[in-house]
């Protein structure tokens, strides 16, 4: 077979270039959501403020301190993987991240079971009486719900190439770890933008 | 890759980590400050810049051929389009709440 | 909608013709394929419980608060099924987009790639930007339908309008998804029985990245009449007047190259043809459809069904059509019989305008679209427009049974029965599953194609 004489491209580049097509259309699914809060929060501002006022802005700072943490590790858990002399500490980055991921998510259910009791659950019964507020844990839920869900995710995929990597897979290559790292800080990417929009409005009163 | 530049690698990946804590308390702090509007820009603006160290540093962006900084500037732009043709409507329609919907602003 | 228009010419045609034209072996993620074919039949499913648990009510436009809040139909499980279907999209286009720029061969730069090519990578770009923000609408649709997350009810201070505007964000460049790969299409067919270059090859490639780009600008132009400001429906209807110029530049160097051409009326070309004709009626109606104050008359009447209805069926569908007999040889290594070919072909043109020409008069006469009773004096029209769908259909039905007869009874094809340009005709028909013996010969130039030159070889 003659096609064999064709040049084969950089296939490590293909992947790469497939995952940022990805993750470009996950920046899109991401980003109705927050054209529904910039709606809210402009039509809304006393009612987004008050509701912002009530989250947990000490859990969601050290939620968001483990998520970055979690991206720089698993960045050098890819550089490892790459790089043989160190290739051994990958499978060990590997399971720190996934650790890092399920303490967020941990400290997600925490935070989720003190606002159920806080009445901050929007339904009957809800808390607040400022116009806006049960919108802003409306979007409050779905987002950090549909984030949470992404990150298990990734969870589950770092987790994987851990064992995998551990134990020389051949399917735990530096390309999978890599293409698994970049879905992980895109994870991050949309935490970084939630923190200040969900934690950090209305402080100042 | 080579000892030294694996090092360095490292080590960049060390300071990007650094400057993102820094960041988050950075915006943490100026919660607190009265700025009004602001507060939202700076916090956006912060988020905007720690979104882009992961993705030059962490994503290795910066390293990438221009290809994949064009799909990411794409996405952005399409998102950035989204908002801000939607964000005519919303900025020049009259606003009149029903009752029910509460008092407003 | 998802099920037919999207997918039919990039999922049908696409995957099998795209390697091919570039001189590949299969597009980049093989199994990614797969993976959306399968997401596809779920998808398709999931639609299907739907309609048979008794379908929905709220229009495929899915409106709030109708659907979020008083709906008692299948409203869940068809986003659901949206959901997954858009899914599948999306994979297509991310591996379409890595495949055109990794796996060309060795010498086939971007302007020597066939248009039905760059269609597909416009195509793609908007499958991989705008699906996704349908695919967020829908899990919001069905929050609030399900949990009361109400940020489209006004009661918690929602707003019924950020669902139109993330929707129609979407299902604006979808139509546009829809109509490019038909361009593709007719830019492949036309250069061949014309026997001449296609006019104006890269105004035509620019055309299509002007097409996919400014689509995403115009959506608000579905919205005149229901509550967006002024001033935004002023911006939207002057984008839509711009939309319109990249598809009105196709249609000049389509007309271009048929000039001076030694014209063939074989089936594929009189689909084509077809397609020119009814895209460009449908295109003006549009222009009529995008002038603010026309639009407050003819919105959400039979004009506008009309007008889509000449893009999506006149447009798409003929060029799908075209599509599936131009390559059907080389798919599946048979002739179909011309004659009857171009019987159906006629009787389709013929059949859609009556269907949906006096569309078009009945809505200009206020004739409301989603009626299912009306006065007395629109009855004529009604029924001139289902006799023309009869006709219409017995059209679609034809190409069902002589297609399935060429499969058992149809005459061998060669590689190259019509003596067309491109790469795929070097191929084997069918192509083996590598698809080419021999690494396929780059020409050096596109449409390669003379009018002065001797009748084409043999079927």
């Amino acid at each position: 077979m003659n096609t064999q004489a064709l040049p084969r491209p950089d296939e490590g580049f293909t992947a790469r270039l497939g995952m940022w097509v990805f993750l470009a259309s996950e920046v899109m699914f991401f980003g109705g959501i927050f054209v529904a809060y910039g709606y809210g929060r402009s039509h809304w501002p006393q009612g987004f403020a008050e509701a912002g006022r009530h989250t947990h802005v000490a859990i969601g700072t050290l939620n968001t301190a483990l998520l970055l943490t979690s991206s720089a590790i698993v960045a050098f858990a890819a550089a490892c993987a790459r790089h043989p002399p160190a290739r051994r500490w990958t499978a060990r980055l590997l399971w720190l991240t996934a650790s890092l991921g399920m303490a967020f998510v941990a400290l997600k259910g925490v935070e989720y079971a003190k606002e159920w009791h806080e009445q901050l659950v929007p339904g009957a019964g809800f808390a607040l009486a400022t116009p806006g507020a049960q919108l802003f844990y409306m979007l409050y839920f779905f987002a950090t719900g549909l984030h949470a869900l992404h990150l298990a995710i990734g969870i589950g995929l770092v987790g994987a190439l851990a064992w995998g990597s551990g134990r020389r897979r051949a399917w735990a290559d530096g390309e999978a770890v890599e293409m698994s790292a970049l879905y992980w800080h895109f994870v991050d990417i949309v935490w970084i933008f939630l923190y200040p929009l969900i934690y950090l409005l209305g402080r100042h009163a | 890759m080579s000892d030294s530049e694996f090092r360095r690698h490292g080590l960049r990946l060390l300071a990007a980590w650094a400057a993102l804590i820094v960041l988050m308390l950075l915006s943490l702090g100026s919660a607190w400050l009265p700025l009004g509007l602001g507060n939202v820009v700076l916090g956006v603006a912060i988020a905007a810049t720690k979104a882009g160290i992961v993705a030059a540093l962490f994503m290795g962006l910066a390293r990438e051929p221009a290809l994949l900084r064009l799909v990411g500037g794409f996405a952005l732009g399409t998102l950035l389009l989204l908002i801000g043709l939607s964000g005519i409507d919303y900025a020049t329609r009259p606003a009149a709440p029903a009752a029910y919907q509460g008092s407003t602003r | 909608m998802w099920l037919f228009l999207i997918p039919s010419i990039p999922s049908v045609l696409g995957n099998f013709l795209i390697p091919l034209m570039i001189g590949a072996r299969d597009l980049a993620f093989p199994r990614l394929n797969l993976a959306s074919w399968y997401l596809y039949l779920a998808g398709g499913a999931l639609v299907l419980a739907a309609l048979a648990s008794g379908g929905v009510d709220t229009g495929w436009t899915f409106y709030t608060p109708y659907s979020t809040l008083f709906s008692n139909s299948s409203v869940v499980l068809t986003l659901l099924g949206v959901l997954v279907v858009g899914f599948s999209s999306i994979l297509t286009g991310l591996n379409f987009i890595v495949t055109v720029h990794q796996l060309r061969a060795p010498g086939l730069g971007w302007f020597k790639l066939p248009l039905f090519v760059w269609a597909h990578y416009a195509t793609s770009i908007i499958l991989v930007l705008a699906t996704p923000v349908l695919a967020i609408t829908t899990l919001l649709v069905v929050a609030e339908h399900l949990w009361h997350i109400g940020v489209f009810d006004p009661q918690y201070g929602g707003d019924p309008l950020l669902f139109q505007h993330l929707f129609w964000f979407y299902s604006h460049p979808a139509v546009y998804i829809m109509i490019l790969p038909a361009m593709g299409v007719a830019s492949e067919i036309i250069p061949c029985f014309a026997r001449k270059p296609i006019f104006g090859y890269r105004f035509m490639a620019y055309a299509i990245l002007g097409i996919a780009s400014i689509g995403f600008l115009v959506w608000g132009h579905h919205m005149f009449v229901s509550g967006q400001s002024l001033a935004a429906s002023m911006v939207f209807s002057l984008l839509s007047f711009v939309v319109a110029i990249p598809s009105a530049i196709k249609v000049f160097n389509w007309t271009a190259t048929l000039y001076k051409g030694s014209i063939h009326l074989a089936a594929p070309m009189l689909y084509a043809l077809g397609f020119v004709g009814l895209f460009t009626i449908g295109g003006l109606t549009g222009l009529f459809l995008a002038a603010l104050a026309l639009d407050v008359h003819l919105t959400d009447t039979y004009f506008v069904v009309s007008h889509f209805h000449y893009i999506m069926v006149g447009g798409s569908v003929m060029a799908y059509f075209g599509a599936l007999h131009f390559w059907w040889p080389k798919a599946t290594g048979r002739l179909y019989p011309e004659m009857w070919a171009r019987v159906a072909a006629v009787l389709i043109f013929v059949g859609f305008n009556g269907t949906f020409f006096p569309q078009y008069l009945l809505g200009v006469e206020g004739m409301p679209r989603r009626y299912h009773s009306y006065p007395e004096h629109f009855q004529v029209l009604h029924m001139l427009s289902s006799a023309g769908a009869v006709l219409l259909a017995l059209g679609y039905l034809l190409p069902l049974v002589y297609f399935g007869w060429s499969l058992r009874a149809g005459a061998r094809a060669g590689p190259n029965p019509f003596d067309a340009r491109g790469l795929e005709w070097q191929a084997g028909s069918p192509p083996p599953t590598h698809n080419f013996d021999q690494p396929p010969r780059i020409p050096e130039q596109v449409y390669a194609y003379d009018p002065n030159a001797a009748p084409e070889a043999g079927r």
